[in-house]
């Protein structure tokens, strides 16, 4: 397998505040990888480092094998490793299917005919083709985060990293999101997901990275992490969030 | 002419109106030139300045800092002193200035330099306006264009200006109602504005009160028609309430018109 992403030692801190401590782990070619764990144990930071929404503090993140930070365009970078908020964020000032190809056109350079057509293949793909020419505020939460996904799937990303991104969902619409999340998975995409949906990262992850305090504490496959942890610190997070969940 | 020398208020005024309305008339449309281009352009210039202001720090060596930091600099010394000093001062400076330097000369016409004034004027006001209209824009948006690896400018010019422009167009047209009157001050170079044009007229018969009743008129009815255009633009601003849905599973080349009100038609 080869390694699109290997993270080394990756440190992070707000001023004082250590928030990333040591942090190594390598993202291959078809990988998904859910990262679980409980709220404020650095998660979201983690994912904001990996496409540089944050400095990182130290260490490095390599890219097939280069420093990501130095050796390459942060805007081509940004562009091959693609985000899904937990917020959505669709561009609130134009319709579905321009917020799908406004990245093709001024980043990949991609003519508006081609690029539609790509955008419409993707919004197919995550059910959302109907609602090209909705605005996001006209859309229900399920809605703007498949349609946040298609613009992210429109870049053609080699890596999406997924922040919580049923969190902000009412209950009814999280399946919808999960599906679309399946497909890509079956399909062979390379996602580094951040959630609370255990029963997804038991079903869909190849590996489950379990994060606290800032640290990564246990990193392994679901079959074996939800079955048996190794370490005491994943027992009793699973033992408190299974009770509730599966 | 001595004959019907005017007697009283109403009988001033409209000799005033027979006399100098075409003066009057030239100088209403030198201030709506005045006002707009200043406006138009005070409006560029805000939205550069704020820009370059959002340029976020280099996060590498300290050195990579300073050439950001130092325009960051100068852009908050501009800001500073044009907001901090009356446009009339502003104005005597940079015409007696230029004028000194030899940047215009004796028989340059005074138009461009008032237009010049005004719009960097107002751009030190539409930056901090914009700034604010920037700020009130989620920061997830800059995010999420980022994240796609879209430019800082690429960000700003598609997706956070013009969200944050429709934020504040109460504040733009306000800029602009505000140059109609200010533009006033413009006086003191000789520019034929419609205050000017006043003074002249006044000055002839000495009748004060009545030519600038009349010019008192004018502004008023300019600047109240500006602000219901002004309101009308902002509610088309506001944006299309309907969507069309595309397809549906009977008929793939259905189309439904859907209203926010969530009723199709
Ligand atoms: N921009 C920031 N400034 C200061 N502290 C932050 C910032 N972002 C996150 N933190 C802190 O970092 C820690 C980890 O946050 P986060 O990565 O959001 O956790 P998680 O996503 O796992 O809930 C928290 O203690 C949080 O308060
Ligand atoms: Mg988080």
């Amino acid at each position: 397998m080869s390694e699109i992403l290997e993270i080394r030692h990756l440190e992070k801190s707000f001023g004082d505040h250590l928030v990333l401590r040591d942090i190594s782990f390598s993202v291959g070619q078809g990988d998904v990888i859910c990262i679980i764990g409980s709220s404020g144990s650095g998660k979201s930071t983690l994912l904001r480092c990996i496409n540089f929404l944050e400095t990182p503090s130290g260490g490095e993140i390599l890219y097939h094998g280069q420093n990501a930070a130095t050796s390459m365009k942060r805007t081509r970078y940004n562009s091959r490793v693609g985000m899904v908020f937990q917020s959505f964020n669709l561009f609130g000032n134009m319709n579905v299917l321009s917020n799908c190809v406004l990245g093709q056109m001024r980043v990949l350079g991609r003519k508006r005919d081609e690029a539609e057509e790509r955008a419409l293949t993707y919004l197919e793909k995550v059910g959302m083709s109907a609602y090209r020419d909705a605005r996001p505020a006209q859309l229900s939460g399920g809605q703007k985060q498949r349609a946040a996904i298609a613009r992210a799937l429109c870049m053609e990303p080699e890596v999406l990293l997924f922040d919580e991104p049923t969190s902000a969902l009412d209950p009814e619409m999280v399946g919808e999101v999960l599906n679309v999340m399946q497909d890509l998975a079956g399909a062979g995409m390379t996602m580094l997901i951040v959630t609370h949906e255990m029963s997804f990262a038991r079903d869909v992850a190849s590996r489950v990275l379990f994060m606290e305090g800032g640290v990564i504490v246990e990193d392994a496959p679901p079959s074996s992490l939800f079955t048996s942890p190794r370490q005491p610190r994943t027992q009793e997070f699973l033992r408190r969030v299974l009770a509730r969940q599966l | 002419m001595a004959a019907n020398i005017p007697t009283n208020f109403f009988s001033w005024v409209s000799f005033l109106m027979e006399k100098y309305g075409d003066l009057f008339l030239k100088g209403t449309l030198v201030t709506l030139e005045v006002a707009i281009s200043g406006t138009i352009l005070g409006f560029v210039i805000g939205l550069l300045v704020a820009i370059l202001r959002t340029i976020p720090l280099p996060q590498g060596r300290w050195y990579t800092r300073v050439p950001l930091k130092i325009l960051h600099f100068l852009l908050n010394v501009y800001i500073e002193v044009f907001r901090g000093t009356p446009m009339i001062v502003q104005s005597m400076v940079i015409y007696y200035g230029s004028m000194m330097v030899g940047i215009i000369g004796r028989g340059t016409p005074v138009l461009p330099a008032a237009i010049f004034i005004v719009s960097i004027n107002t751009g030190a006001y539409m930056a901090e306006i914009i700034r604010g209209g920037i700020i009130s824009v989620d920061q997830g948006q800059k995010e999420a264009a980022t994240a796609i690896g879209l430019t800082h400018w690429q960000s700003m010019v598609h997706v956070i200006l013009p969200q944050a422009v429709r934020n504040i167009m109460p504040s733009i047209g306000n800029e602009f109602v505000v140059n109609i009157k200010d533009s006033s001050v413009l006086n003191v170079i000789s520019l034929n504005e419609l205050y000017f044009t006043g003074k002249s007229a006044a000055g002839s018969y000495g009748r004060y009160f009545e030519a600038f009743f009349i010019i008192a008129l004018v502004y008023l009815v300019l600047t109240f028609t500006v602000t219901r255009l002004l309101r009308l633009l902002e509610r088309k601003m506001e944006g299309k309430k309907h969507y069309t849905i595309h397809g549906s599973q009977s008929d793939s080349a259905s189309r439904i018109t859907v209203s926010m009100d969530g009723k199709g038609k």
